[in-house]
Formats: C-alpha cells, sequence, structure tokens
C-alpha cells in the first residue's frame, strides 16, 4: 500500500488547483480554488468582516444530491477555521472551492460519504496553498474503519467500509490538534479513544503519541506521516517552481 | 452571471487586424486545429481530453434501470455537463447559465440525436430493464471551443466504455461484474463530431477551434456535426450576425476533412489504450485460440 499521490496546479484557469489520489481508499480528486473572487448578486449574504466560503463537491458519474450538500457543509465547517478570511482583500469576497470526484468506486445516493472525506479534505488544503490563501495554519486528516470485531483497518476500501461497524474520520490540525471529528455506525467511548490514538500517529507519526505503546502503532512506523506528506508535496512545488532561482544562486 | 471578462476595445482589434493578414494569436492557420491529447484512465470510459489549452474530462457509467414506458424497447442514454467554477472564475457553481444549456443542447444533438449510441442495443429485458449509460463531461479548464472538446471527449469515452455483461436466465436479469465476465463495448452505429467556425469581419474571415479570446472577438459562430461519412447530422447558426450561405458549403467541406482527423486521433489513442490493456487482461485470459507461431 503506497502513500498518496498529489500535485499542485494541474489546471490553468483557477487560481489554484490540486489533484490527489489515494491508492487506499481508490480515490482520485481534483479540486480549485478561485480567491479572492467577486461573488455577484449576494451582496445581503456576504459577511462585511469576513471571506464568504463556498464549496461545491461534484460527483464524477451522478448528479449531485443531498450527499453531496451535506458533505460541503462539513468541508466548509473545518476550512472556515484555518482560512484567515480577514486579512486584506478578502472580506466581502468570496473563496470558491470545486471538488470533482475524478475516479472512485462509484458513491450510490444514500450512502457515506466518509470513505473519500479526507480525500476531499486533503485536496482542498493542497488547492488552497496553490491558491496562495492565507491560513492560520495546515491539517491533515485520514479515514479508520472499525470491523465488527474491533479492529482499526486504516483507510479502508470501498468493500472494507460497507462492512465495517463504524467510520471515522478525524482531522488534525499543524499543531496536532483535532480539528474535525466525523463517526458512524455503532462504537463505545474506548473504541473512539483507540480510533483517535491511531489517527493520531498516523497524521503526526508516533512521536506525537508519547508514552502510549499500542501494538497496532509499530504497523504504521514506516509509514511517512501524513503531516509531512502535505509539507512534502508543497516544498517539491516551490522547489520545482523555484529552480531558475535555486540555479542562480 | 456567467460571463467571462470582457475583451478590450485594444485587444479585440488586434485579433481583428491580424486576421485580416492572416495570422492568428497562436500562429496557426485558419482551418488548423490546435494540438490534442487523449489520455485515459484506468477504469473504462474515464478519458482525458486536452485540446489546446481546454481540458476536460468525461467519464462514462452505466447502471440497469427500467426503460422509458413508452420505449419498452429503448435503453436510456443521457450526457451531463455542468460548468463549475474549475473551468473557468465567470461560472459560478450550483447555477446553470446560458452558454451550459447551449452547450449541452448541441451534444444532445450531434451525439444522442443522430443516435451515435444504438439505445436499442441497451435493453436487457422489454419493458422491464435496460441499461442507463450516462456520460459526465467535467471541464477542468475552459479556453475555447468547449462543444468540439466535449464531443471529443464524450465519443472518445463511448468508445473506450466496456459495460458488464448482463444476461436473462428464466426471467430474471443477472448482471456479472467486471471481473466475473468479460464486459461488453457500447454499440456505436456511427461516430459524429462537431466542428466550430466563427467569422470575423462581416463574415469574410472564418476560423476553425477558436480560443476565448477568438471566440469573444467574434461576430457569430457556425456549428456543423457532422460523421466519417460526410452526413451532416448537427448544422447551427444559433446567435450573432448573419453568415453568407457559402460559408456552410465550403465550410462543410473543411469540417468533414477535420472530422476525419479527429477520429483518426481518437481511434489512434483507443488502440494504444486497448493494447496496453490486451496485456493480462480478462479479454486476453479468456480468449479461446491458441498463440500461433508463425513462420
Amino acid at each position: 500500500m503506497g502513500g498518496p499521490i498529489a500535485s499542485l496546479h494541474p489546471l490553468s484557469r483557477a487560481d489554484g488547483s490540486a489533484s490527489y489520489k489515494c491508492p487506499a481508499t481508490g480515490s482520485n480528486v481534483l479540486g480549485s480554488v478561485n480567491a479572492p473572487i467577486e461573488l455577484p448578486g449576494r451582496r445581503d449574504a456576504l459577511k462585511p468582516e469576513d471571506a464568504t466560503i463556498e464549496v461545491f463537491v461534484k460527483p464524477g458519474t451522478a448528479p449531485g444530491g443531498v450527499g453531496e450538500r451535506h458533505i460541503e457543509g462539513i468541508l466548509r465547517g473545518a476550512l472556515g477555521r484555518i482560512i484567515l478570511g480577514r486579512e486584506k482583500g478578502y472580506p466581502r469576497r468570496g473563496v470558491v472551492i470545486t471538488l470533482a470526484v475524478v475516479g472512485c468506486d462509484n458513491i450510490a445516493r444514500g450512502s457515506s460519504y466518509l470513505p473519500i472525506l479526507p480525500a476531499l479534505l486533503h485536496t482542498s488544503i493542497l488547492a488552497l496553498l496553490s491558491a496562495s490563501v492565507p491560513l492560520s495554519m495546515t491539517f491533515s486528516a485520514t479515514v479508520l474503519a472499525v470491523d465488527s470485531s474491533g479492529e482499526i483497518v486504516c483507510e479502508p476500501s470501498s468493500t472494507d467500509a460497507a462492512a465495517a461497524a463504524s467510520l471515522h474520520v478525524l482531522a488534525f490540525t499543524s499543531q496536532g490538534h483535532l480539528l474535525l471529528n466525523e463517526s458512524e455506525g455503532r462504537f463505545d467511548f474506548d473504541t473512539w479513544e483507540r480510533v483517535y490514538e491511531r489517527a493520531l500517529a498516523i497524521c503526526h507519526g508516533t512521536s506525537a503519541l508519547g508514552s502510549d505503546g499500542d501494538v497496532a502503532m509499530s504497523e504504521n512506523v514506516d509509514a511517512q506521516p501524513l503531516e509531512g506528506f502535505v509539507r512534502d508535496t508543497v516544498e517539491d512545488h516551490i522547489h520545482r517552481e523555484y529552480a531558475w532561482k535555486i540555479d542562480a544562486a | 452571471m456567467n460571463k467571462e471578462a470582457a475583451l478590450s476595445v485594444a485587444e479585440r482589434d488586434f485579433i481583428l487586424d491580424a486576421l485580416r493578414e492572416d495570422v492568428r494569436l497562436d500562429g496557426r492557420s485558419a482551418d488548423q486545429l490546435r494540438p490534442l491529447t487523449l489520455s485515459f484512465g484506468e477504469e473504462y470510459g474515464h478519458v482525458k481530453v486536452q485540446l489546446g489549452k481546454t481540458s476536460l474530462i468525461v467519464r462514462i457509467s452505466a447502471e440497469v434501470a427500467k426503460p422509458h414506458d413508452d420505449r419498452p424497447f429503448d435503453g436510456i442514454f443521457s450526457i451531463a455537463m455542468e460548468l463549475t467554477a474549475m473551468g473557468s472564475p465567470a461560472w459560478e457553481n450550483g447555477r446553470q447559465g446560458d452558454f451550459e444549456t447551449y452547450v449541452t443542447n448541441v451534444l444532445d444533438r450531434v451525439i444522442r440525436h443522430s443516435n451515435a449510441l444504438d439505445t436499442e442495443s441497451l435493453c436487457v429485458l422489454k419493458g422491464v430493464s435496460c441499461w442507463t449509460i450516462r456520460a459526465d463531461v467535467h471541464i477542468t479548464g475552459y479556453d475555447g471551443n468547449l462543444i468540439d472538446a466535449s464531443c471529443i471527449g464524450v465519443m472518445a469515452g463511448l468508445q473506450h466504455f466496456r459495460r458488464p455483461d448482463a444476461v436473462v436466465k428464466e426471467g430474471q436479469v443477472i448482471v456479472y461484474g467486471i471481473d466475473e465476465k468479460v464486459p461488453v463495448p457500447l454499440n456505436i452505429t456511427h461516430k459524429p463530431l462537431s466542428v466550430t467556425f466563427h467569422t470575423f469581419d462581416e463574415g469574410k474571415l472564418v476560423i476553425l477551434d477558436a480560443t476565448r479570446k477568438e471566440e469573444q472577438a467574434s461576430e457569430a459562430d457556425v456549428v456543423i456535426g457532422l460523421n466519417n461519412a460526410g452526413d451532416v447530422c448537427y448544422l447551427s447558426k444559433f446567435s450573432g450576425s448573419p453568415v453568407d450561405a457559402m460559408v456552410f458549403v465550403t465550410k462543410t467541406t473543411v469540417a468533414l476533412e477535420k472530422v476525419k482527423e479527429l477520429n483518426g486521433i481518437i481511434d489512434k489513442a483507443l488502440q494504444a489504450d486497448l493494447a496496453k490493456r490486451a496485456k493480462g487482461g480478462l479479454a486476453e485470459q479468456a480468449r479461446a485460440e491458441n498463440d500461433r507461431l508463425i513462420g
């Protein structure tokens, strides 16, 4: 199981864009950000002191529906906490984030969006970074499934997710605080605690875990923490963009 | 309010003056297409089209549904296109503009109404179940000539797509998974494509495959949809100033040439992708004939 693959700024017209592919869950998302942008005809809805964040999720092979509107709400909530909408030039303007699910196993109408939520979150943060939208911090997210025997499955495939007793999406800020938690299914507090520890280890590496010596963690020691992945993607991109300058120096 | 930022008077004049001297902004001749690249995703019917700076993704999907009551023998085919802010910042998410309606209508006319996909072959059990084929067009970058690019994408997607095999046994419809039985290609009757021309200077100058700026500076557009055999299946002069009748006559010949060229590019890309998939694919495993040594 390889790590995710991402590229920054694959699109020509949008201010910022990112494509993100997660081999484990099979999701492939393309995201674009236009910011700051005038949102005409909505003067009353615009906040005078803050940017208006709009998220649009476009499913790959079906018309958008209630599931998409719900996930858009979740994304808007999480991203609204890290976008600095009061910076110069942003109040009364819009930050329009468009996410297209380009390839993944079909999400049937009414079924859960949680398995691809981390992909959507990562795509949007990378697209925001590529559009140079001011952010207070970055984040990383992961999805975990707990099967009926209480075993935790990281980044479940669509069949694993369908068979799971509960699904959890957790996002952590770059400081290691919990930013977002969406869980569904039946689980108890102990299970959630275990899921939390595991997710923190995936996003921030085992060092963030402290003295807790959970056996399950050893699986992920060799895998790169996801927080580093976001950083590396941006670093690589900047390195390539500024190659002319680095070469000249 | 789905409008691109207007061209300045100077830019408009520049484009027009250059065209009068037979020069286009990107150095093409009047009847030359921008470079076209087609690539395919992992699953069947996932096509990426790049025509100059216009890029889009088409995904074809199939599911079993009940046919319409008045057409029990026909399957259902629909083309869905939604312009989002991803393609151009001028397009608003979730709001349908005139442009979207227009492009969708042309696609519908050229591909669906010309019966490029034989819908009768999609029937599984009369009046009970049929295949619904859906083509989703995602615009990822808009730089003019959206109609032709989408047409190419949808047609390439339909030819690339393989639907799961379905069998009727004792009145029961059984659908086999992609990895259980060799999936079936769609029944394509002909390969229509559209070619869009734009006119300038009171209809005296006509160019093909205009970029966004050229489109904005133009007076009128003419869309011709035809197939390899030269059968015209769509002809439109939607808006703008009048165009001389001779333009339609002369440009249909040019369009036929271009359609043949484009279909050639599509065929080549499809062949290359098919050859790549053939190695170790299910079709290869299910093949009954022996490898024959020649020579």
